[in-house]
Protein backbone atom coordinates (compact mmCIF):
# COMPACT_ATOMS: atom_id res chain seq x y z
CA UNK A 1 0.00 0.00 0.00
CA UNK A 2 1.50 3.46 -0.80
CA UNK A 3 2.35 6.08 1.13
CA UNK A 4 -0.67 8.65 -0.20
CA UNK A 5 -3.52 6.20 0.76
CA UNK A 6 -2.17 6.43 4.38
CA UNK A 7 -2.84 10.14 4.29
CA UNK A 8 -5.69 10.15 2.87
CA UNK A 9 -7.09 7.54 6.04
CA UNK A 10 -5.28 10.10 8.13
CA UNK A 11 -6.85 13.47 6.89
CA UNK A 12 -10.47 11.24 7.02
CA UNK A 13 -10.02 12.24 10.57
CA UNK A 14 -9.79 16.11 10.72
CA UNK A 15 -13.36 16.32 9.31
CA UNK A 16 -14.85 14.36 12.05
CA UNK A 17 -13.13 14.39 15.85
CA UNK A 18 -13.41 11.46 18.01
CA UNK A 19 -13.60 13.84 21.41
CA UNK A 20 -15.65 16.95 22.06
CA UNK A 21 -14.63 19.55 24.55
CA UNK A 22 -16.47 19.74 27.72
CA UNK A 23 -15.87 23.74 27.78
CA UNK A 24 -16.69 24.26 31.57
CA UNK A 25 -14.02 21.94 32.79
CA UNK A 26 -12.08 23.17 30.42
CA UNK A 27 -11.40 26.55 31.16
CA UNK A 28 -11.89 25.90 35.35
CA UNK A 29 -8.78 23.29 34.78
CA UNK A 30 -7.27 26.39 33.02
CA UNK A 31 -8.02 29.09 35.56
CA UNK A 32 -6.51 26.93 38.62
CA UNK A 33 -3.17 25.59 36.85
CA UNK A 34 -2.77 29.04 35.01
CA UNK A 35 -1.09 30.80 38.29
CA UNK A 36 0.70 27.52 39.73
CA UNK A 37 4.25 26.97 39.83
CA UNK A 38 4.01 23.55 38.84
CA UNK A 39 8.27 23.21 38.46
CA UNK A 40 9.59 20.78 41.19
CA UNK A 41 12.80 22.52 41.06
CA UNK A 42 10.66 25.88 41.84
CA UNK A 43 9.11 23.95 44.72
CA UNK A 44 12.47 22.88 46.15
CA UNK A 45 14.81 26.00 45.51
CA UNK A 46 11.88 27.70 47.59
CA UNK A 47 11.71 25.10 50.44
CA UNK A 48 15.75 25.62 51.00
CA UNK A 49 15.52 29.28 50.75
CA UNK A 50 12.71 29.89 53.27
CA UNK A 51 14.21 26.77 55.41
CA UNK A 52 17.95 28.42 55.24
CA UNK A 53 17.21 31.59 55.78
CA UNK A 54 14.64 30.67 58.58
CA UNK A 55 17.22 28.87 60.52
CA UNK A 56 20.32 30.65 59.68
CA UNK A 57 18.76 33.81 61.01
CA UNK A 58 17.28 32.13 64.23
CA UNK A 59 20.96 30.83 64.87
CA UNK A 60 22.32 34.68 64.82
CA UNK A 61 19.61 35.68 66.90
CA UNK A 62 19.52 32.89 69.33
CA UNK A 63 23.91 33.64 69.44
CA UNK A 64 23.82 37.24 70.13
CA UNK A 65 20.81 37.96 72.47
CA UNK A 66 20.63 33.75 74.49
CA UNK A 67 23.51 32.55 76.78
CA UNK A 68 25.02 30.68 73.75
CA UNK A 69 26.72 33.71 72.76
CA UNK A 70 30.16 33.26 71.64
CA UNK A 71 29.45 29.53 70.38
CA UNK A 72 31.81 30.23 67.56
CA UNK A 73 30.49 26.89 65.40
CA UNK A 74 27.19 27.77 66.00
CA UNK A 75 27.82 30.82 64.10
CA UNK A 76 30.03 29.31 61.72
CA UNK A 77 26.63 27.51 60.77
CA UNK A 78 24.31 30.08 60.78
CA UNK A 79 27.27 31.85 57.99
CA UNK A 80 27.01 28.39 56.05
CA UNK A 81 23.08 28.74 55.83
CA UNK A 82 23.19 32.10 54.51
CA UNK A 83 26.14 31.49 52.39
CA UNK A 84 23.77 28.64 51.14
CA UNK A 85 20.38 30.73 50.26
CA UNK A 86 22.94 33.17 48.70
CA UNK A 87 23.84 30.66 46.30
CA UNK A 88 20.59 28.75 45.52
CA UNK A 89 19.22 32.13 44.75
CA UNK A 90 21.77 33.43 42.30
CA UNK A 91 21.17 30.28 40.39
CA UNK A 92 17.04 30.63 40.83
CA UNK A 93 17.59 34.04 39.23
CA UNK A 94 19.55 32.66 36.25
CA UNK A 95 17.07 29.69 35.78
CA UNK A 96 13.87 31.88 35.67
CA UNK A 97 15.79 34.62 33.16
CA UNK A 98 16.20 31.65 30.91
CA UNK A 99 12.79 29.51 31.38
CA UNK A 100 9.45 29.98 29.42
CA UNK A 101 10.71 30.62 26.37
CA UNK A 102 7.54 29.17 24.10
CA UNK A 103 8.30 28.09 19.96
CA UNK A 104 11.60 26.03 20.35
CA UNK A 105 12.23 23.35 18.19
CA UNK A 106 11.64 19.65 19.72
CA UNK A 107 15.45 19.83 20.02
CA UNK A 108 16.02 22.98 21.41
CA UNK A 109 13.30 22.39 23.93
CA UNK A 110 14.81 19.24 24.82
CA UNK A 111 18.24 20.65 25.20
CA UNK A 112 16.41 23.39 27.67
CA UNK A 113 15.36 20.33 29.74
CA UNK A 114 18.45 18.50 29.93
CA UNK A 115 19.95 21.43 31.07
CA UNK A 116 17.06 22.08 33.56
CA UNK A 117 17.27 18.63 34.89
CA UNK A 118 21.07 18.85 35.15
CA UNK A 119 20.61 22.16 37.42
CA UNK A 120 17.76 20.03 39.58
CA UNK A 121 20.67 17.04 39.69
CA UNK A 122 23.63 19.75 40.80
CA UNK A 123 20.94 21.39 43.52
CA UNK A 124 19.85 17.52 44.85
CA UNK A 125 23.57 16.76 44.73
CA UNK A 126 24.48 20.11 46.79
CA UNK A 127 21.89 20.02 49.37
CA UNK A 128 22.73 16.20 49.99
CA UNK A 129 26.38 17.09 50.77
CA UNK A 130 25.99 20.35 52.23
CA UNK A 131 24.32 17.90 55.45
CA UNK A 132 27.56 17.12 55.95
CA UNK A 133 28.86 20.59 57.22
CA UNK A 134 25.80 21.77 58.61
CA UNK A 135 25.66 18.32 60.90
CA UNK A 136 29.51 18.10 61.73
CA UNK A 137 28.67 22.59 62.72
CA UNK A 138 25.45 21.77 64.67
CA UNK A 139 27.13 18.57 66.70
CA UNK A 140 29.87 21.19 67.39
CA UNK A 141 27.84 23.51 68.90
CA UNK A 142 25.67 21.48 70.76
CA UNK A 143 28.78 19.52 72.17
CA UNK A 144 30.34 23.10 72.93
CA UNK A 145 27.08 24.18 75.30
CA UNK A 146 27.36 20.44 77.14
CA UNK A 147 23.94 19.10 75.70
CA UNK A 148 22.72 15.49 76.88
CA UNK A 149 24.30 12.80 74.49
CA UNK A 150 20.60 11.55 73.66
CA UNK A 151 20.49 15.07 72.06
CA UNK A 152 23.48 14.46 70.30
CA UNK A 153 22.71 10.99 69.25
CA UNK A 154 19.20 12.12 67.68
CA UNK A 155 20.68 15.24 65.97
CA UNK A 156 23.33 12.39 64.38
CA UNK A 157 20.19 10.08 63.36
CA UNK A 158 17.92 13.06 62.10
CA UNK A 159 20.79 14.15 60.22
CA UNK A 160 22.06 10.49 58.35
CA UNK A 161 18.31 10.21 57.27
CA UNK A 162 18.54 13.37 55.82
CA UNK A 163 21.29 12.12 54.40
CA UNK A 164 20.00 8.98 52.86
CA UNK A 165 16.07 10.48 52.04
CA UNK A 166 18.59 13.07 50.03
CA UNK A 167 20.28 10.56 48.07
CA UNK A 168 17.06 9.20 47.36
CA UNK A 169 15.85 12.39 45.90
CA UNK A 170 18.79 12.91 43.68
CA UNK A 171 18.61 9.43 42.43
CA UNK A 172 15.09 10.45 41.09
CA UNK A 173 16.78 13.32 39.15
CA UNK A 174 19.44 11.43 38.16
CA UNK A 175 17.22 8.71 35.91
CA UNK A 176 15.05 11.71 34.51
CA UNK A 177 18.19 13.60 32.90
CA UNK A 178 19.38 10.28 31.51
CA UNK A 179 15.85 9.62 30.36
CA UNK A 180 15.73 13.41 28.62
CA UNK A 181 19.37 12.38 27.41
CA UNK A 182 18.84 9.18 25.68
CA UNK A 183 15.57 11.61 24.00
CA UNK A 184 17.73 13.98 22.66
CA UNK A 185 20.32 11.71 21.18
CA UNK A 186 17.21 9.48 19.57
CA UNK A 187 16.12 13.05 17.99
CA UNK A 188 19.85 13.21 16.71
CA UNK A 189 20.49 9.96 15.74
CA UNK A 190 19.81 9.15 11.58
CA UNK B 1 -0.98 41.40 26.05
CA UNK B 2 -4.89 41.81 28.24
CA UNK B 3 -6.05 38.33 29.11
CA UNK B 4 -9.05 38.89 27.38
CA UNK B 5 -7.37 39.01 24.18
CA UNK B 6 -5.45 36.03 25.10
CA UNK B 7 -8.81 34.09 26.08
CA UNK B 8 -9.83 35.26 22.16
CA UNK B 9 -6.89 33.90 20.70
CA UNK B 10 -7.10 30.77 22.87
CA UNK B 11 -10.59 29.88 21.51
CA UNK B 12 -9.99 30.79 18.37
CA UNK B 13 -7.10 28.26 17.88
CA UNK B 14 -9.06 25.29 19.87
CA UNK B 15 -11.98 25.56 17.45
CA UNK B 16 -9.90 25.51 14.52
CA UNK B 17 -7.31 22.98 15.39
CA UNK B 18 -8.42 21.05 17.76
CA UNK B 19 -8.37 18.08 15.58
CA UNK B 20 -4.51 18.65 15.24
CA UNK B 21 -3.83 18.57 19.49
CA UNK B 22 -6.26 15.31 19.38
CA UNK B 23 -4.12 13.71 16.91
CA UNK B 24 -1.09 14.51 18.99
CA UNK B 25 -2.82 13.39 21.98
CA UNK B 26 -4.28 9.99 20.62
CA UNK B 27 -1.08 9.76 18.97
CA UNK B 28 1.16 9.74 22.27
CA UNK B 29 -1.32 8.86 25.33
CA UNK B 30 -3.55 5.15 24.81
CA UNK B 31 -5.63 5.48 27.66
CA UNK B 32 -8.20 7.34 28.59
CA UNK B 33 -7.17 8.82 31.72
CA UNK B 34 -3.46 8.96 29.70
CA UNK B 35 -4.97 11.15 26.83
CA UNK B 36 -7.29 13.25 29.33
CA UNK B 37 -4.06 14.21 30.95
CA UNK B 38 -1.66 15.16 28.11
CA UNK B 39 -4.30 17.12 26.64
CA UNK B 40 -4.44 19.14 29.44
CA UNK B 41 -0.77 19.56 29.38
CA UNK B 42 -0.94 20.74 26.03
CA UNK B 43 -3.92 22.77 26.62
CA UNK B 44 -2.07 24.70 29.40
CA UNK B 45 1.14 24.97 27.27
CA UNK B 46 -0.65 26.24 24.15
CA UNK B 47 -2.63 29.01 27.18
CA UNK B 48 0.83 30.17 28.49
CA UNK B 49 2.18 30.48 24.56
CA UNK B 50 -0.03 32.69 23.51
CA UNK B 51 1.61 35.84 24.51
CA UNK B 52 4.92 34.74 23.30
CA UNK B 53 3.13 33.96 19.55
CA UNK B 54 5.00 36.57 16.85
CA UNK B 55 3.15 35.18 14.07
CA UNK B 56 6.94 33.75 12.66
CA UNK B 57 4.98 30.94 11.54
CA UNK B 58 2.20 29.55 10.69
CA UNK B 59 -0.69 28.80 13.72
CA UNK B 60 -0.50 25.07 12.98
CA UNK B 61 3.25 25.43 12.88
CA UNK B 62 3.19 26.82 16.56
CA UNK B 63 0.91 24.52 17.64
CA UNK B 64 2.78 21.71 16.57
CA UNK B 65 5.72 22.79 18.37
CA UNK B 66 3.75 23.13 21.65
CA UNK B 67 2.04 19.91 21.40
CA UNK B 68 4.78 17.73 20.46
CA UNK B 69 7.51 19.54 22.68
CA UNK B 70 4.56 18.78 25.48
CA UNK B 71 3.63 15.24 24.69
CA UNK B 72 7.66 14.15 23.82
CA UNK B 73 8.25 15.80 27.73
CA UNK B 74 4.74 13.88 29.44
CA UNK B 75 6.42 10.41 27.43
CA UNK B 76 9.07 10.66 29.47
CA UNK B 77 7.55 11.03 32.88
CA UNK B 78 6.96 7.96 34.48
CA UNK B 79 4.52 5.48 33.50
CA UNK B 80 1.29 7.55 33.51
CA UNK B 81 -2.28 5.75 34.28
CA UNK B 82 -1.53 2.42 32.37
CA UNK B 83 -2.07 0.18 35.34
CA UNK B 84 -3.80 2.54 37.53
CA UNK B 85 -7.34 1.66 38.48
CA UNK B 86 -8.05 5.22 39.00
CA UNK B 87 -11.34 6.22 37.79
CA UNK B 88 -12.32 9.20 35.74
CA UNK B 89 -15.40 10.34 38.05
CA UNK B 90 -13.03 11.81 40.52
CA UNK B 91 -12.00 14.44 37.61
CA UNK B 92 -14.28 16.38 35.49
CA UNK B 93 -13.40 15.04 32.14
CA UNK B 94 -12.52 17.78 29.61
CA UNK B 95 -12.83 15.37 26.45
CA UNK B 96 -15.97 13.23 25.65
CA UNK B 97 -15.88 10.65 23.11
CA UNK B 98 -18.24 11.99 19.79
CA UNK B 99 -20.22 8.84 18.46
CA UNK B 100 -18.19 9.14 15.64
CA UNK B 101 -17.94 5.61 13.68
CA UNK B 102 -14.82 3.96 14.21
CA UNK B 103 -12.79 3.43 11.26
CA UNK B 104 -10.26 0.48 11.69
CA UNK B 105 -7.83 1.87 9.45
CA UNK B 106 -7.41 4.51 11.21
CA UNK B 107 -7.26 2.82 14.47
CA UNK B 108 -4.65 0.29 13.08
CA UNK B 109 -2.44 3.42 11.72
CA UNK B 110 -2.35 4.78 15.00
CA UNK B 111 -1.38 1.71 16.73
CA UNK B 112 1.33 1.83 14.50
CA UNK B 113 2.40 5.15 15.17
CA UNK B 114 2.40 4.73 18.57
CA UNK B 115 4.79 1.61 18.39
CA UNK B 116 7.49 4.14 17.18
CA UNK B 117 9.74 5.75 19.49
CA UNK B 118 8.68 9.27 20.87
CA UNK B 119 10.65 10.85 18.33
CA UNK B 120 9.52 9.17 15.35
CA UNK B 121 6.02 9.35 16.54
CA UNK B 122 6.52 13.38 16.02
CA UNK B 123 8.03 13.21 12.73
CA UNK B 124 5.26 10.77 11.22
CA UNK B 125 2.51 13.20 12.54
CA UNK B 126 3.85 16.36 10.55
CA UNK B 127 4.85 14.34 7.62
CA UNK B 128 1.18 12.54 7.37
CA UNK B 129 0.10 16.32 7.89
CA UNK B 130 1.70 17.25 4.84
CA UNK B 131 4.37 19.39 6.42
CA UNK B 132 7.46 19.73 4.21
CA UNK B 133 11.07 18.45 4.66
CA UNK B 134 12.23 22.41 5.66
CA UNK B 135 9.34 22.87 8.08
CA UNK B 136 10.08 19.30 9.37
CA UNK B 137 13.44 20.26 10.30
CA UNK B 138 12.64 23.88 11.85
CA UNK B 139 10.21 21.98 14.02
CA UNK B 140 11.88 19.39 15.41
CA UNK B 141 15.55 20.87 15.09
CA UNK B 142 17.82 18.81 13.44
CA UNK B 143 18.91 18.68 9.69
CA UNK B 144 16.39 18.28 6.25
CA UNK B 145 18.68 15.38 5.12
CA UNK B 146 18.57 13.61 8.88
CA UNK B 147 14.60 14.37 8.65
CA UNK B 148 14.86 13.03 5.40
CA UNK B 149 16.59 9.58 6.56
CA UNK B 150 14.12 9.28 8.88
CA UNK B 151 11.25 9.87 6.62
CA UNK B 152 12.42 7.13 4.12
CA UNK B 153 12.63 4.64 7.52
CA UNK B 154 9.37 5.43 8.60
CA UNK B 155 7.42 5.16 5.50
CA UNK B 156 9.66 1.91 4.60
CA UNK B 157 8.36 0.74 8.19
CA UNK B 158 4.70 1.82 7.53
CA UNK B 159 4.20 0.84 4.11
CA UNK B 160 5.48 -2.72 4.75
CA UNK B 161 3.07 -3.15 8.20
CA UNK B 162 0.16 -2.12 5.96
CA UNK B 163 1.01 -4.86 3.58
CA UNK B 164 1.21 -7.32 6.40
CA UNK B 165 -2.09 -6.33 7.37
CA UNK B 166 -4.36 -6.33 4.20
CA UNK B 167 -7.24 -7.55 5.44
CA UNK B 168 -7.39 -4.27 7.46
CA UNK B 169 -8.78 -3.24 4.34
CA UNK B 170 -5.32 -0.84 3.95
Amino acid sequence: MEFDELQKIWDSQTKEPLWAINENALYNHILAKKKQASHIANFSELLILIVYTGVGSLMIGLNVVKSTAGNLWLYLMAAWMLGTVFYVLTHRIRRLQGGNTFGRSLLGELDYAVLMATYQVRLSQLMRWNIVPVGILSLLGVWKVGQSIWLVLGLVLFFALSYFAGGWEHGIYTAKKRELEALRKKLEKE
Amino acid sequence: MSEIEQNHIFETWLDQYRALLFKVVRAYASTTMDQEDLFQEIIIQVWHSIPAFRQQCSNSTWLYRIALNTALKWGSKERKHADSQESLDNVQAILQETKVEVDERLTWLYEEIHKLDEVDRSITLLLLDGFSYKEMATIVGISESNIGVKINRIKKQLITKSKQQNYHGI
